[in-house]
Order: C-alpha cells, then sequence, then structure tokens
C-alpha cells in the first residue's frame, strides 16, 4: 500500500480529537502513481476520511497548505464544515 | 566517415550505432537465457533511439551548446512508438528490457513533458571506445537477416551516408551547401531522408491531447475580438449562478473552487475554442442560465433528487449524470414549448373562423380572403414555418367543413 509522503503532500489535516490529542494526516493527491498532484482531490479525500472513518471521533479538524506558513484552506467543527474565507 | 578532428564536437551517427550494437552484442553473449536478452527488435528501439538521441545532441550542439555534461534524451512515448510502427506499451516494455541490460541507465517521468532518458555513458562518449571495429557492409547484411523487412519497415543500420550523400532526396536542396552546416536535428519538413516513407523526425512533437491546463492559456483565450478577460468572467458569473441555485450549502477552499472552474471552462465552455461574437457568448450564456434554472426547478420538485457535486456535475469525461446533457434536456423543452404555442395559435384562429362563419367576432365584416391574409400576418411574426404549414391545413379543414 501506498501512503501519503509528508514532504510532498500539497496540504495536511490536524485534527484534534475527543480525547485531547491531536493528530496530522497529510494528503493523498494522486489519482495513480505517475499523474499529476491534484491538491483539490487531496482535499476531498481528507473531507472524506474526517466524516466517514473518523467520524464522532473529533472535535476540530483543519486542513492547511503542507508548507511553512500554509494558508488555512477548510475548517470542521463538530462534524460539520464550517465557512472560512480564504 | 566523419573526420576524427571533428568528432570531439559532433556525434558520428555510424560511431554511435557501432557502439550501441557492440554493446547489445557483448550483453549478448554474456546472458544465455532468453529473457535476459536482447532481440532484433529491441535492438531496432535502441538503435532508434540512440539515433534521435545523436540528432538532438548535434543539434544542441550546432546552437552552441558545449555540452560538458550529457544533457538526457528528452522524448514522448507516443512519439517513438509512432516512429518506429508500434504501440506505446511495445515501446515501455522494450526501455524496461534495455534498462535491465544497461543500456538505459536512466529514465525520468515527466507527465506532459514527456519523458527523459539517459543512454550509457559507454555508448554516447567522444572518445572512440576500444572495440573491434566491424564491416558495416556485413553490418547491414547480417541486420537484414535478422529482421524480417516484409512485416516491419525498419531504419536502415547507417544513417549518416544517406543523409549526407543521398543525391535523389531532397535533403541537399533544403540545406544551406556550406560545409559545417548540418540538417536541423529535428526539421519537421524532412521526412523523407532516406526516401523510406517514414517520418523520422517527430519524437519532439508534443503528444496529441495534452491535458488541459487553463492557468497557461488564461492569457491566450482570446477569440476573434471577445477578450479573454470578458471569456472568463462568464466562467466565473456561470460558477457563482450555479452555486447559488445548486448548491447553496457547499462550502469549498480556493483549490477546489480553481478545480470547478477549470472544469466548467474545458466541459460547458469547450475551452472557448467555438469562434463567435460577445453578442453571441451572451445569448449562450443566457441559455446557460435557462438550463441551471430548469435543473433546479427539476430538484425542487422532489426532495430525493439530486445532482452529483460539483467536481463532477461539470467534469468533461461525465457522461452519465453530467451538466452536459441537460442540453438535450433544454432543446427538447423549447420544442415542446413551440410546439404547444403552436396549438393555442391555431386554435385561436380556428375559433375565429368558426365566429366568421357565424357573422360574429371582431372579423364579421371581413371578407373570408382578407380574414386569410390577416391571420397570415400574425402568424408569420413568429418566423415558424411550421406553423404556417399547420395554420394552413386547419384553413383547409375550416372551410371545407
Amino acid at each position: 500500500m501506498v501512503h501519503p509522503d509528508p514532504t510532498s503532500a500539497l496540504s495536511k489535516c490536524v485534527v484534534y480529537f475527543n480525547d485531547g490529542k491531536s493528530r496530522t494526516f497529510y494528503s493523498f493527491d494522486k489519482k495513480h502513481k505517475n499523474s499529476k498532484p491534484n491538491q483539490s482531490l487531496g482535499i476531498r479525500r481528507l473531507e472524506k476520511m474526517l466524516m466517514t472513518s473518523l467520524k464522532g471521533t473529533w472535535e476540530t479538524a483543519i486542513i492547511y497548505e503542507n508548507m511553512k506558513n500554509g494558508k488555512e484552506l477548510a475548517k470542521f467543527k463538530n462534524g460539520v464544515r464550517v465557512f472560512y474565507y480564504s | 566517415m566523419e573526420s576524427k578532428q571533428a568528432a570531439k564536437a559532433y556525434y558520428d551517427f555510424s560511431t554511435v550505432f557501432q557502439r550501441t550494437k557492440s554493446f547489445i552484442d557483448s550483453h549478448n553473449e554474456k546472458h544465455t537465457n532468453l529473457k535476459e536478452r536482447l532481440n532484433a527488435n529491441h535492438r531496432a528501439t535502441a538503435e532508434l533511439i540512440t539515433r534521435l538521441y545523436a540528432k538532438q545532441l548535434n543539434k544542441a550542439i550546432t546552437l552552441g551548446d558545449t555540452l560538458e555534461e550529457l544533457p538526457g534524451f528528452k522524448t514522448y512515448n507516443p512519439s517513438l512508438a509512432s516512429c518506429k510502427g508500434c504501440t506505446v506499451r511495445t515501446i515501455i516494455n522494450h526501455k524496461e528490457r534495455l534498462k535491465a541490460a544497461g543500456f538505459i541507465i536512466k529514465e525520468i517521468h515527466r507527465g506532459k513533458s514527456g519523458i527523459e532518458i539517459w543512454i550509457n555513458p559507454a555508448i554516447f562518449h567522444t572518445q572512440q571506445l576500444s572495440t573491434t571495429h566491424n564491416e558495416i557492409s556485413s553490418d547491414i547484411s547480417q541486420i537484414i537477416c535478422d529482421f524480417d523487412q516484409r512485416v516491419k519497415n525498419l531504419h536502415p543500420l547507417v544513417h549518416e551516408q544517406q543523409e549526407q550523400k543521398n543525391n535523389n532526396s531532397n535533403v541537399d536542396k533544403l540545406i544551406t551547401p556550406e560545409e559545417g552546416v548540418r540538417l536541423s536535428a529535428h526539421n519537421p519538413n524532412i521526412t523523407s531522408v532516406t526516401g523510406t516513407l517514414q517520418e523520422q523526425d517527430m519524437n519532439t512533437r508534443k503528444s496529441r491531447n495534452p491535458a488541459p491546463d487553463v492557468q497557461k492559456r488564461n492569457g491566450q483565450l482570446d477569440a476573434q475580438g471577445v477578450g479573454s478577460a470578458f471569456l472568463l468572467q462568464l466562467v466565473r458569473d456561470f460558477w457563482k449562478y450555479v452555486q447559488i441555485t445548486l448548491y447553496p450549502d457547499i462550502l469549498l477552499s480556493e483549490p477546489e473552487e480553481t478545480e470547478i472552474l477549470n472544469l466548467i471552462w474545458a466541459s460547458v465552455y469547450r475551452k472557448f475554442k467555438i469562434k463567435g461574437s460577445k453578442k453571441d457568448w451572451i445569448g449562450y450564456q443566457e441559455i446557460l442560465y435557462k438550463r441551471v434554472d430548469m435543473v433546479s426547478r427539476w430538484l425542487d420538485r422532489n426532495p430525493n433528487r439530486w445532482v452529483a457535486p460539483p467536481h463532477l456535475y461539470f467534469h468533461p469525461e461525465n457522461k452519465r449524470n453530467g451538466f452536459d446533457k441537460t442540453y438535450q434536456w433544454f432543446l427538447k423543452q423549447e420544442i415542446l414549448k413551440k410546439e404547444i404555442r403552436n396549438q393555442i395559435l391555431i386554435q385561436k384562429a380556428a375559433t375565429e373562423w368558426k365566429a366568421h362563419k357565424k357573422g360574429e367576432g371582431k372579423y364579421r365584416y371581413k371578407t373570408r380572403l382578407q380574414l386569410f391574409r390577416i391571420q397570415q400576418q400574425c402568424l408569420s411574426q413568429y418566423h415558424d414555418q411550421r406553423l404556417l404549414d399547420l395554420y394552413e391545413k386547419s384553413v383547409y379543414k375550416m372551410v371545407n367543413l
């Protein structure tokens, strides 16, 4: 299985769980090995992960650009995507 | 043959070919297993690659490149395939085999800009290798024996001679007679260099269907007389309208929105490839808004109905439940609307005829011909031939009643 690479991922998702812990997930932006990375695909996949496999376990989740001082791209609170001005 | 002095700054085709041949021969001698050996077809691919690579290098040299460090061979798999007359898969398989044999030492995939291959430095170096010198004519006869020429139209082994000395070809007429000036390595006009009708200089051509890239083309979107800013504004306006009517609850980040705009540009507006005036585009935009309204009304009629999320709804490849399908739907609806309008008009005309017969109504003092002319004039304002035909039929019925 191929895992997302923190160095080459285009976005990352910081998840703050209900039990107080936090964890960073990195996006997987490619459809196949040699494809062009698609950032929005990565964001959609992160969102899907939050809403299905991690459902109910987290309080806040924020998706950032995976770079130093990266912009905030999306924010989720208690299972709902909240409005965010980019 | 190329002189030794010039060999320093020029890759001689025949020497490079001999090195390729000796490399493959020595490899085959070492390996007995059939799966490790390079057969005639692999050899042909290797020769094709060396020939095109040598051309590329020579061109770089004529352009004034010093080539202190050898650049890779930049090409595309499909162009190699069409050069050799085989499929892309074959080229990939052959490259795998050549990599295993050490002929290709490195390969980088660059997506849209093709691939870059590094050939074994034993073949591409300016000094002569200490390999045994083979007689070229015997090489050719051996190769001819190896290949079945009826099956594949292979390039001749020695290109140098033919490219320089083929008096029958039109090559010499195209190049300047000055000594030392060579053919451009990838001149698209010269495809019949060796007399065989093969396209030889295709490998720098871009792949046939490059992926869309709206960012790159933003500056060039000019469709005759219509500014690109205006056209792009149409895309943005359309997306705003769709977002309000079809996806009021959706929240999107910047990259997602950019992707959707790109998809709309590609699928709904066909990348603005169709030429049209500003008025045409505004008319098209109006139709698009009507189509969106139609979808929104359809959604409102039943809570169980849904449309795909925007990145799928506007995807150019979505043939199943994409926005493109609404065009047929729109046409059908427009035709239906016209039919209904026509029926109403004809019914109205029929009641007027009936009233006229009874000596009632607005036109009771007119003659039948006058009534016919008045009604015909009214209906001709709609510019619909079908409506007039239907009217004539109904009048015929009414008169003959």
